[in-house]
């Protein structure tokens, strides 16, 4: 008979979907989709390695690199967020139409059709500080005690 | 009646000009009640007209092996039978009927299900052949208390006319062969807990599977017409009918739409049933009311 009950609730308490084209309020702990920065970016590959559901895709070149960001595979998860030590990747506020406050992940039709793929250049690498020169230690030799006391 | 007044009943009134609207409507109202029952928003109201359209313009992929004459031939005579039965329901008074259009009526009811039972076996699907065979074996089970309690509400009424039985005043006997036709119902739509030959999570809709495009989309509407055949039978049965034709249809149409709902929320509140507990149900709990109606049935006309 509770299941009854919980019919009659469910038929007059409203609906929990929505007709398609309507979609969910997210919430504020959302993470929203990943941005990028080429600008920060040193490509060091950690995003890609901590991306299990493989939305991050890099392929390093000569002299440049290719980063790239499928939101149609991603989990949100925030691991490559966190472990970006170059602060190059952010969770989104404004790029792909994404606001925390009302837009949920962006619908897509194909596989890889909100894909976006970045070719940032290498930076030269930043000039070796000077590192002074160590003093030479010499190291005291003991006398050998060969012929000592005799 | 004439043939004229048969064809008219047939094609226009309560045949397939309002037969198949209100097939289309059944489907929603259930799908939506069951939806709403969920917590769901269910689908819109124009919804099974869009998929009946949408599966008219798909096209049929060849299938090897299967004779394609008789995998189209088994939808269409489901939905020709189902709108027959429709078109014998006496919705507004003095609308003609024979004697022993009931039988006529049970039998016309029969053939959609003998048609899953085949399309099932042609398709050479195992799935199809597996939803065949639980449905001939649930067909088997519930069809005996579903006559049985016919023929006790003809019997004790002394007529097998539809019409007659839908003017003659409602009797105590004639509430406990609805009632066990009511239990007989969600097994003649398949619907839960007695889903069983075309589950959908175990057997791919069963007789269904080999099915797409406009086979299906006749498969559909021979769906929907069962309903408005069998809730129509349900609501002549227990409604009374009066001299006025509109008040007439009007209590008609309520009353089938409250035994959609019934169902919907019997379907939404059970799960699906085994096949030996289905039979179980109806040969050693339900088949009481219905040998219960028939020897009072019998009684009453020895006794009369």
């Amino acid at each position: 008979m509770r299941i009854l009950t919980m019919l009659w609730k469910n038929f007059w308490g409203g609906s929990r979907t929505l007709l398609f084209p309507a979609r969910p309020k997210v919430t504020q702990r959302f993470r929203g989709l990943v941005q990028f920065d080429p600008e920060l970016c040193s490509g060091c590959a950690i995003c890609k390695f901590r991306c299990t559901s493989r939305a991050i895709t890099y392929q390093a070149g000569k002299g440049e690199f290719t980063w790239g960001y499928d939101p149609g595979q991603c989990t949100f998860c925030g691991r490559c967020v966190e472990g970006c030590t170059e602060h190059a990747l952010k969770e989104g506020h404004t790029e792909h139409a994404l606001s925390q406050e009302s837009a949920c992940p962006p619908i897509y039709l194909q596989e890889g059709e909100l894909k976006k793929v970045y070719t940032v250049k290498r930076k030269a690498p930043a000039p070796k500080p000077a590192t002074p020169v160590a003093p030479k230690v010499t190291a005291a030799i003991p006398e050998s005690s060969t012929g000592g006391a005799q | 009646m004439s043939l004229l007044t048969a064809l008219a009943r047939l094609l226009i009134f309560p045949g397939i000009l309002f037969a198949v609207p209100a097939a289309w409507f059944f489907l929603w109202v259930e799908r939506k009640s069951v939806a709403m029952m969920q917590g769901r928003v269910g689908p819109p109201f124009m919804q099974p007209f869009y998929d009946f359209i949408k599966l008219l313009g798909k096209e049929t992929p060849q299938r090897a092996g299967v004779a394609g004459g008789l995998m189209r031939a088994w939808p269409l005579i489901a939905v020709s039978t189902a709108a027959g039965a429709v078109g014998l329901l006496p919705v507004l008074p003095s609308s003609g009927g024979f004697q022993g259009d009931l039988i006529l009526l049970l039998a016309l009811l029969e053939v959609p299900s003998i048609c899953i039972i085949a399309a099932g076996f042609s398709s050479r699907s195992i799935f199809g052949e597996i939803g065949s065979a639980r449905e001939a074996v649930l067909s088997v089970s519930y069809n005996v208390v579903f006559l049985l309690a016919i023929i006790s509400v003809a019997a004790s009424q002394h007529t097998f006319r539809l019409e007659a039985l839908a003017q003659l005043p409602s009797t105590p006997l004639r509430w406990v062969g609805i009632l066990a036709i009511l239990i007989c119902l969600p097994a003649k739509l398949h619907l839960n807990p007695f889903s069983l030959p075309n589950a959908e999570q175990e057997i791919y809709s069963g007789p269904m599977v080999e099915f797409a495009g406009p086979e299906l989309a006749m498969w559909e509407l021979s769906h929907g017409l069962e309903w408005v055949a069998a809730t129509g039978l349900v609501a002549t049965l227990i409604a009374p009918q009066t001299a006025f034709w509109g008040l007439s249809a009007l209590v008609f149409i309520a009353l089938s739409f409250g035994i959609v709902l019934l169902l919907s929320a019997l379907a939404a509140a059970t799960a699906r049933l085994a096949i030996d507990t289905t039979v179980r149900f109806y040969w050693q709990c339900t088949i009481i009311f219905a040998v219960l109606a028939v020897s009072s049935a019998l009684f009453m006309r020895i006794r009369s």
